[in-house]
């Protein structure tokens, strides 16, 4: 039987290799803080849910809906990954996410859709029993993320029972074809490069059912935001900045914690002490 | 509904598909190996992804016993992105979903990675370590470090280095160039090759004295290579080797696939040949698919003698002759243009002298065209003076556009041995521009040559300030610093117009100056109190540093903050200190990092004008651009390090790193002219391609820029592996001359309404053979040549439909399409916020961790 700790440990190495294989296939890098954010998403996913993930019994299935029409008559697939566990008498089909779990809380029609659609391919085309769906967010709490950080068993432990990670998604199988109308309305749209940022006083606006303004959640977390004409707007009208202030729009590198955060899992002594040479 | 049945037949219906009597049978082939000859046009695509279809509809082929290879990243894509289409479809008919993830689908490297760590090719079924892979890049660092080419040569036995340089391009250059950078190129070349041939160095005898040096460098090398016990780096040729010496390990490698299916046959190279029946041992099912007349990568240690000598290395290699069927309707072109391109490829002299009645060629096939329309569709231009050609040309394609024969310039392409430095190409463009119709041509200067990144570039330099190299001989230092005082000039001008932009990178550039000031007054502390940096930091040391006089605020601010106090608390507790090294790095290290600073000079108005043009789809060439310069910045980072601390500023080191090794590197190597082209090409532009990029693209309207490649003698490599292995092929003086044959055989065979082929009076007019069509070949000139009797451009062919995922599509666009636009479709990296490699590295991870969960719970019940 294999124990955590070694479970733990093959986690590493999977990790590590997918790293590389994916960097290779993509042609670019990610950050260290950012492959330390991505593999602890992974190891806490493990021993939050354990118990879910060792009842999968279909992993990364991948659902197609192919030959669908767009409002513009072009043609296009939909796709989507789940994972299946199929226990006793029921089916759960849950759909992993990497995005904040706020997001999906406040956007719960969006993932709704979805899994309606999903649900649409798995029991009406291809036959099989689903009784519910589900979100799991592996993004972690903040103060779970500062418990692993400062490396604090207890309040790891803490934090660890406070997170709920899994959300359900109510299950009714309509509106399927509203959705695939509204997919191939974005499909269109895509093919006919329209991609304008949605306007200044969307950003200065909470998100729907949230306390939070679409700029702090969502153009905050953008490196684009500096080049973006509505994140511009939103910052000189909506927050009363002048050219004066301009370096502090520059000068944004999130939260003091998270900017400390960032340069913990960016510094690397051994990358920067190679020994440089001007080549002749 | 679930449970109905379906047939191919049913299929081909809802797909509107109606294969062709060769193309029928080569779907329906289930058994034996499969000789496809497949020319241009002929459906070869469709045929693949159709005979796949049936072996795991039909015939029961799970999807991860079949192997199914190509030679493209897009290629593959296309392969499985229509089998997934086509498996949704035969789903959707009868309720009966497939996976193809566990299907070996994709380029041969990258179904090399998989092989190496697949379970099946062990006996216990134990996965094995996966090795380091360099792409082409890495491996040109890690040879030209000096430190590592000092022990190269040593090896190599050389008595200093100019003398290495010396004897290595003398050997293959016929000259002597005191040059590390040729020597190093021209060395890399060749170990490829070796790996490619699976050679092994010390078993090989020679009496050449550098090419015995060169066997031991390779020796080297290879040695080099093997980290530790575990670890192991290869590059892209000696992955393929490794992947091959798993399976050979391994007895019942040839029954893991029941089927291999190997597109582009004839680009394979030796080890992959060796790898392909070692694969099909058991099975014997293994379909090649190719044209030798198209074969264009010997460069890269292809072997066209693969394809054209199938039948007899088939037998000889598993014993049974294939069958061969010839997919020889040609369903693109005009019949005229096929016509030309089958008479001209005879043209040249195939036979083989030492084995009569064979040819360097599959000769006996025959190419014909399905369209019935004979209507002039080859035309000449004048003979004249080069530049009156050009003119010529550039109003023909203005006459096409006026008379709606295209609907956009993009459906014109203008095809060239090579873009780079090229007369033809400056020639053409001035026509083209003449007469207000702007050209796309990507590859005609290397990457770092492009506007945008000349400005990006130039603003690090005023920043970071550039390498100085006093007094140089080296043309290429001496071009490259050309290039860098041009790119501060441009940087000077962006400043001059951009007042904010000025002040900005003032600030960042005493943000610089400060830190290294900061880091000079820890250091002095260090040696005050006679610390030795490698040292465990103390929380009481904070003080020692923290009040220092003239000590920054921001310095200050970092060894006081409270955050930090208890992240060294908790290293101490766990018996891990820091060292004083680091915690003068972290101190003393800048906010931002090279791509932060991308993307804030991206909010200035010069570049936030190009997103704007970017948003509304007028102009995707900027944003394509800065989005591949960002790519850059992260290889970059991820070999050097994310973080800019003092120490790395300090002494110029990020500087030389960064400009006089990594960004001079790039300059140098250039973008290769073998690169796939982006496809579909940017709107309301006339593209210029290598013929190279554009194999396996068709257009409307096809101009041969030029119609002439200089002969050239035999490559050194080819010489020296024919020599050393005992191996025969294409007589070496005839290889120039057949590779220029199938060159241009790829070009012609790209139109599909209209060739358009330039007469040149002077120069490098055209090969003799070309000479001879233009002299005794019927063909319409330009100014007799009536367009109206051209067939108008179908709007590019709407494919299966392209797949879109809800979660990384739909919801990423709805939440911003800005956003969409920049990180997923022009695949920028981002720097702080997550990626699409984000999401892919923790779903695939996940995946794994499931898998093993499957997997003891099922070893558990059976134990029970």
């Amino acid at each position: 039987m294999i124990t955590d700790k070694e479970i733990e440990k093959r986690l590493e190495e999977m990790f590590a290799q997918n790293y590389e294989l994916l960097k290779l296939e993509g042609g670019h890098a990610l950050t260290e803080a950012g492959q330390k954010d991505a593999f602890n998403q992974v190891l806490y996913y493990f021993r939050k849910l354990k118990e879910v993930a060792a009842k999968v019994t279909d992993t990364e299935v991948k659902l197609t809906l192919p030959d669908q029409k767009t409002p513009g008559n072009r043609s296009f697939t939909i796709e989507g990954i789940v994972d299946i566990v199929r226990e006793d008498d029921e089916v759960w089909m849950y759909d992993i996410k990497t995005h904040d779990p706020f997001y999906v809380e406040s956007n719960k029609h969006l993932y709704e859709k979805q899994l309606n659609v999903y649900a649409y391919i798995w029991e009406n085309l291809r036959g099989n029993q689903l009784d519910h769906t589900a979100v799991i967010s592996t993004v972690l709490p903040d103060a779970l993320k500062e418990a692993a950080i400062a490396n604090d068993g207890n309040r790891i432990q803490k934090e660890l029972a406070h997170w709920k990670p899994v959300i359900n998604i109510p299950y009714h199988e309509k509106n399927v074809k509203d959705t695939i109308y509204d997919f191939g309305l974005v499909v269109d749209n895509i093919e006919k490069h329209c991609f304008a940022p949605p306007p200044a006083t969307v950003l200065d606006g909470k998100i729907s059912g949230t306390n939070s303004k679409f700029a702090t959640r969502i153009c905050r977390n953008c490196d684009a935001r500096f080049s973006c004409s509505s994140y511009r707007e939103y910052a000189i009208k909506f927050q009363k900045g002048t050219t004066a202030n301009f370096k502090q729009y520059y000068n944004d590198y999130g939260t003091d914690g998270e900017q400390e955060e960032f340069i913990n899992a960016s510094i690397n002594l051994n990358k920067i002490n190679i020994i440089p040479e001007l080549p002749h | 509904m679930p449970g109905k049945r379906t047939t191919l037949e049913k299929l081909w219906k809802i797909k509107g598909f109606k294969p062709n009597v060769n193309q029928r049978e080569a779907i329906l082939h289930i058994n034996g190996p499969l000789f496809l000859t497949a020319g241009p046009g002929s459906g070869k695509t469709r045929v693949l992804l159709w005979r796949t279809l049936n072996l795991i509809v039909f015939n029961d082929v799970k999807p991860e016993e079949i192997f199914l290879s190509t030679f493209t990243e897009k290629a593959a894509l296309q392969l499985k992105e229509g089998l997934r289409n086509l498996l949704g479809l035969v789903t959707n008919e009868t309720g009966k979903p497939y996976d193809i993830s566990k299907m070996s689908v994709g380029t041969v490297h990258s179904i090399c990675q998989s092989l190496i760590i697949d379970r099946r090719f062990s006996e216990a079924g134990t996965r094995k370590h996966p090795p380091v892979l360099m792409d082409s890049l890495s491996q040109y660092f890690k040879i030209y470090n000096k430190k590592f080419w000092q022990e190269l040569w040593n090896a190599g036995g050389f008595r200093d280095e100019e003398a290495a340089h010396y004897a290595i391009t003398t050997y293959f250059l016929g000259k002597e160039i005191n040059s590390r950078h040729v020597a190093v190129t021209e060395c890399i070349a060749l170990f490829n090759r070796f790996s490619e041939e699976n050679l092994n160095a010390s078993s090989i005898k020679t009496n050449d004295e550098t090419l015995k040096a060169l066997l031991k460098m390779y020796q080297h090398y290879r040695d080099s290579l093997q980290i530790n016990t575990y670890t192991k780096e290869v590059d892209f040729s000696l992955l393929q080797q490794e992947a091959f010496n798993t399976i050979e390990k391994f007895a019942g490698s040839g029954n893991v696939f029941k089927h291999l299916i190997i597109d582009e046959f004839q680009d394979t190279n030796a080890i992959q040949e060796k790898l392909y029946f070692a694969l099909s041992k058991g099975s014997k099912n293994i379909c090649v698919v190719g044209d030798d007349d198209q074969a264009l990568y010997r460069f890269r240690g292809a072997t066209v003698e693969n394809l054209v000598e199938f039948e007899q290395r088939c037998h000889d290699n598993i014993g049974i002759k294939p069958k061969r069927i010839d997919l020889d309707i040609n369903y693109r072109s005009r019949k005229n243009i096929v016509d030309l391109y089958t008479h001209f490829i005879i043209q040249a002299d195939w036979k083989n002298p030492k084995k009569t009645g064979t040819h360097f060629r599959v000769y006996d096939k025959v190419i014909k065209a399905n369209s019935k329309d004979t209507r002039p569709s080859v035309i000449v231009s004048t003979k004249d003076r080069a530049e009156n050609v050009y003119v010529e040309i550039a109003q023909l394609v203005l006459d096409l556009k006026q008379k709606g024969k295209i609907h956009d310039y993009n459906q014109c392409a203008v095809l060239f041995p090579f873009l780079k430095d090229s007369t033809r190409v400056e020639g053409f463009t001035a026509a083209f521009e003449n007469l207000n119709i702007p050209v796309y041509a990507p590859r005609a200067n290397s990457f770092i040559e492009v506007d945008e990144a000349k400005a990006v570039f130039g603003l690090f330099l005023k920043i970071f300030d550039r390498p100085h190299y006093g007094n140089t001989g080296s043309q290429s230092i001496i071009k490259f610093r050309n290039w860098m005082i041009e790119c501060i000039g441009i940087a000077d001008n962006l400043m001059k117009e951009d007042r904010m932009l000025k002040e900005y990178v003032n600030d960042k550039k005493n943000e610089v100056a400060l830190a290294l000031a900061d880091y000079n007054l820890l250091l002095a502390v260090v040696k005050k109190k006679r610390w030795d940096l490698k040292t465990p930091f103390k929380l009481a040391m904070i003080r020692d540093f923290s009040d220092v006089p003239k000590l920054s605020q921001k310095a200050k601010k970092n060894l006081t903050n409270s955050y930090f106090k208890k992240l060294i608390e908790a290293k101490e507790r766990d018996g891990s200190p820091f060292s004083i090294e680091y915690i003068v790095a972290r101190t003393t290290s800048l906010d931002w990092t090279v791509l932060d600073l991308f993307y804030q000079l991206n909010g200035f108005r010069h570049f936030r004008d190009m997103f704007l043009l970017a948003e509304d789809g007028t102009d995707e060439g900027p944003v394509c651009n800065l989005g591949l310069l960002s790519q850059y910045l992260s290889r970059f980072m991820d070999q050097y390090g994310t973080l800019l601390t003092a120490s790395f500023l300090h002494e110029d080191k990020f500087v030389k790193v960064f400009f006089a090794s990594y960004v001079y590197a790039l300059y140098r190597l250039g973008e290769s002219e073998y690169e796939d082209a982006d496809d579909p090409f940017p709107k309301g532009r006339v593209p210029f391609l290598t013929i190279h990029q554009s194999k396996g693209l068709e257009f409307p309207v096809v101009i041969l820029g030029a119609v002439y490649k200089r002969e050239k003698p035999p490559d050194k490599k080819e010489i020296i592996i024919r020599d050393l292995l005992n191996k025969e092929g294409e007589p070496l003086d005839r290889i120039s001359q057949f590779d220029t044959m199938r060159m241009f055989y790829v070009a012609l065979s790209r139109a599909q309404n209209l060739l358009v082929l330039p007469r040149y009076t002077h120069g490098s007019a055209a090969t003799e053979i070309f000479k001879e069509i233009f002299e005794n070949y019927p063909l319409c000139t330009i100014p007799d040549f009536d367009i109206q009797q051209m067939p108008i451009a179908e709007n590019a062919r709407q494919d299966a439909g392209k797949s879109y995922s809800y979660t990384s599509d739909y919801l990423q666009y709805t939440k911003c399409p800005r956003h969409y636009m920049i990180f997923k479709k022009y695949g920028f990296v981002p720097s702080r916020s997550q990626t699409m490699l984000f999401g892919s590295l923790v779903h695939k991870t996940i995946e794994d961790l499931h898998h093993l969960l499957i997997h003891e719970r099922k070893s558990l019940q059976y134990d029970n």
